[in-house]
């Protein structure tokens, strides 16, 4: 009767794995909207065969538990993506705000930021019509009123800029609790899991580790590192621990230089954290990068036709028959001593069109030698050795430049997790699809891609007659 | 896309090149596979087309749209570029699972990307 036992035993044991298998699969299917749930499979074991007259039966299958099916070297690729994504689309955000600061607005009546360009040819032109008539008291008020209009523009544009960067700032101190939080329950479910789970898969409590690590990500730049029973340790991608197993490190923030920093454990991390990826990466890239830079540009600008237009200015005659002296100058700009903070000071300080000196020194009061001299500043490299014009040109360009150079990183960055989603999701997901075809998916796409890519590419060269007309099959 | 062989509103290049880093960040196969062959159909026009006055019409077009589409160029160049990046991630994946890459067992080759022909290598 022992075959009649063990062939029932057979098929009892295949009814209870597969009640067992179809609880998996309920789990599974309960729990297909379940954000960040990983499917679980069913672990099948063989029994031991029986043997009988050294012939042997098999015994069935037992169901041993579910297995998640993850993979945690996908999981942190994707991960890595994301904060490379998230860094380069907070850095555009504010790049695009930036860039939107300095963009003529041609439907506006009133003088901004967008106009410095056409303000500058308008102040220098207005020298050349007062070397027509430099008595007219009218021309001279133009001086005054197209230095006001740069002026004003220069200093508004650079007070937007410090607003900007001070919402930055509002919003990068912010991210802190955020980080700590997360930090503090993934120790949290470390525990747990090397409590529970030290050498099989964590289920649920895994799935809710990588979601914790998901989200961390998007903030900040991390390394995961896998310790025994698994646990894990994060650090920062520069390599400061934020956590080990059960132990977080909280992150801390405080006034340096008027901006906030960032510390772990008593060290300044600000620099490492900017690097390092994740939206208050790119936060702090803009931050202490971008608009400081931009800034500086400015500052440059401000700085250098002040002085070099008050310079003039003070070496000429005035309507009045005065010429400026060290002790009492004759100026049309507030006179910066530095060239850091002088945008945002830009001011004109003249009143009196009559202070104009249109004449040069030592020519009578009607003469237009220094007008002309001072228009033509126009066409002098006065800014670092560039014209005030291709000075700020320049800047509008390269500040372009970065813009798009940002905005392909961050298109590319998207595509790439989004395409990492779609293989995690077919390994891990509640899915139909199984990994196999998620591989010849990305394949047969990156080949038609590629073909797409080689004949547009002939095309383009074409049409442009680039290259040699050629035919891509 | 029109088909091949079709004549009708040509889709602006730029739009084309869009499309297609659209199609690849979602991995849609057959979008790509569509694409690759309206580009066959268009520079075979462009090559095959007679040296007529609208062929070096739609030269001169095509010309200042490839100016245009540049930008986008270099956005499917770098979404190529991820593509590749992950494709080979994907297939180390594969082959640790598949026990390919432990030491002193050279089954196979390990995988290599092919050339991709993008211009980026």
């Amino acid at each position: 009767m022992g075959t009649i036992n063990a062939a029932l035993g057979i098929i009892s044991g295949a009814l209870d794995a597969d009640q067992q298998a179809l609880n998996v699969v309920a789990n599974n299917v309960a729990n297909a909207n379940t954000p960040g749930y990983t499917e679980e499979k069913p672990d099948w074991q063989q029994n031991q065969p029986l043997t009988i007259g050294g012939v042997s039966y098999g015994q069935g299958v037992t169901e041993t538990g579910a297995t998640s099916q993850r993979d945690r070297v996908l999981e942190e690729r994707l991960n890595q993506q994301q904060q490379l994504a998230s860094a380069s689309g907070s850095r555009l955000t504010a790049l695009n705000t930036l860039q939107a600061l300095f963009t003529p607005d041609s439907g506006s009546s009133s003088s901004r930021a967008g106009d410095i360009g056409s303000d500058i040819t308008n102040f220098f032109d207005s020298f050349s019509s007062l070397e027509a008539n430099p008595t007219d008291n009218a021309l001279r008020q133009n001086v005054l009123s197209t230095s006001g209009t740069l002026a004003g523009d220069i200093s508004n544009a650079a007070a937007s800029l410090n607003s900007q960067r001070a919402a930055l700032d509002q919003e990068t101190a912010g991210v802190t609790s955020q980080v700590n939080a997360l930090t503090g329950a993934i120790a949290q479910l470390n525990q747990q899991i090397m409590t529970n789970s030290p050498t099989g898969d964590a289920g649920t409590l895994e799935d809710q580790r990588q979601q914790d690590l998901s989200q961390l990500s998007q903030l900040i730049g991390i390394n995961q590192i896998t310790t025994e029973n698994n646990g894990l340790a994060i650090t920062t991608t520069s390599g400061q621990l934020l956590l080990s197993e059960g132990t977080s490190y909280q992150l801390s923030t405080g006034m340096v230089n008027g901006v906030t920093d960032f510390f772990l454990g008593g060290t300044d991390i600000t620099s490492q954290l900017a690097l390092g990826g994740g939206s208050l990466g790119g936060d702090l890239t803009a931050r202490d990068g971008d608009i400081p830079s931009a800034l500086h540009s400015l500052d440059q600008l401000a700085y250098s036709i002040s002085t070099s237009v008050n310079a003039r200015n003070n070496a000429g005659t005035t309507l009045d028959g005065y010429t400026g002296s060290a002790a009492n100058p004759v100026y049309i700009f507030s006179q910066p001593a530095v060239v850091a903070g002088s945008a945002a000071a830009m001011s004109v300080v003249m009143t009196d069109p009559n202070d104009v000196a249109a004449a040069g020194a030592g020519d009578g009061t009607g003469n237009n030698s220094n007008a002309a001299a001072m228009a033509a500043m126009a066409n002098q490299g006065i800014v670092n050795g560039q014209t005030p014009t291709n000075y700020y040109s320049n800047f509008v360009t390269t500040l372009g430049a970065t813009v798009s150079t940002v905005q392909t990183e961050n298109t590319a960055q998207n595509a790439s997790v989004t395409q990492l989603q779609t293989q995690n999701d077919a390994l891990s997901g509640v899915n139909l699809n199984d990994e196999a075809s998620a591989m010849t998916t990305l394949e047969r796409s990156y080949q038609a891609a590629s073909q797409v890519f080689a004949m547009l590419n002939t095309i383009m060269a074409s049409a442009m007659n680039i290259g040699e007309q050629t035919t891509v099959s | 896309m029109q088909e091949s062989g079709q004549r009708g509103e040509r889709p602006k290049l730029k739009d084309l090149v869009v499309e297609a880093s659209r199609a690849l960040a979602r991995l849609d196969t057959g979008r790509l596979e569509e694409l690759a062959l309206s580009c066959q159909a268009l520079n075979r026009d462009l090559v095959l087309g007679d040296l007529g006055e609208t062929n070096r019409e739609t030269r001169a077009v095509l010309g200042a749209e490839s100016k245009e589409a540049v930008g986008e160029m270099a956005v499917f160049a770098r979404v190529l570029e991820a593509t590749r990046a992950n494709l080979h991630v994907m297939n180390r994946l594969r082959e640790l699972r598949e026990g390919r890459l432990e030491y002193g067992l050279p089954h196979r080759q390990p995988w290599r990307p092919t050339e991709s022909g993008h211009g980026d290598n």
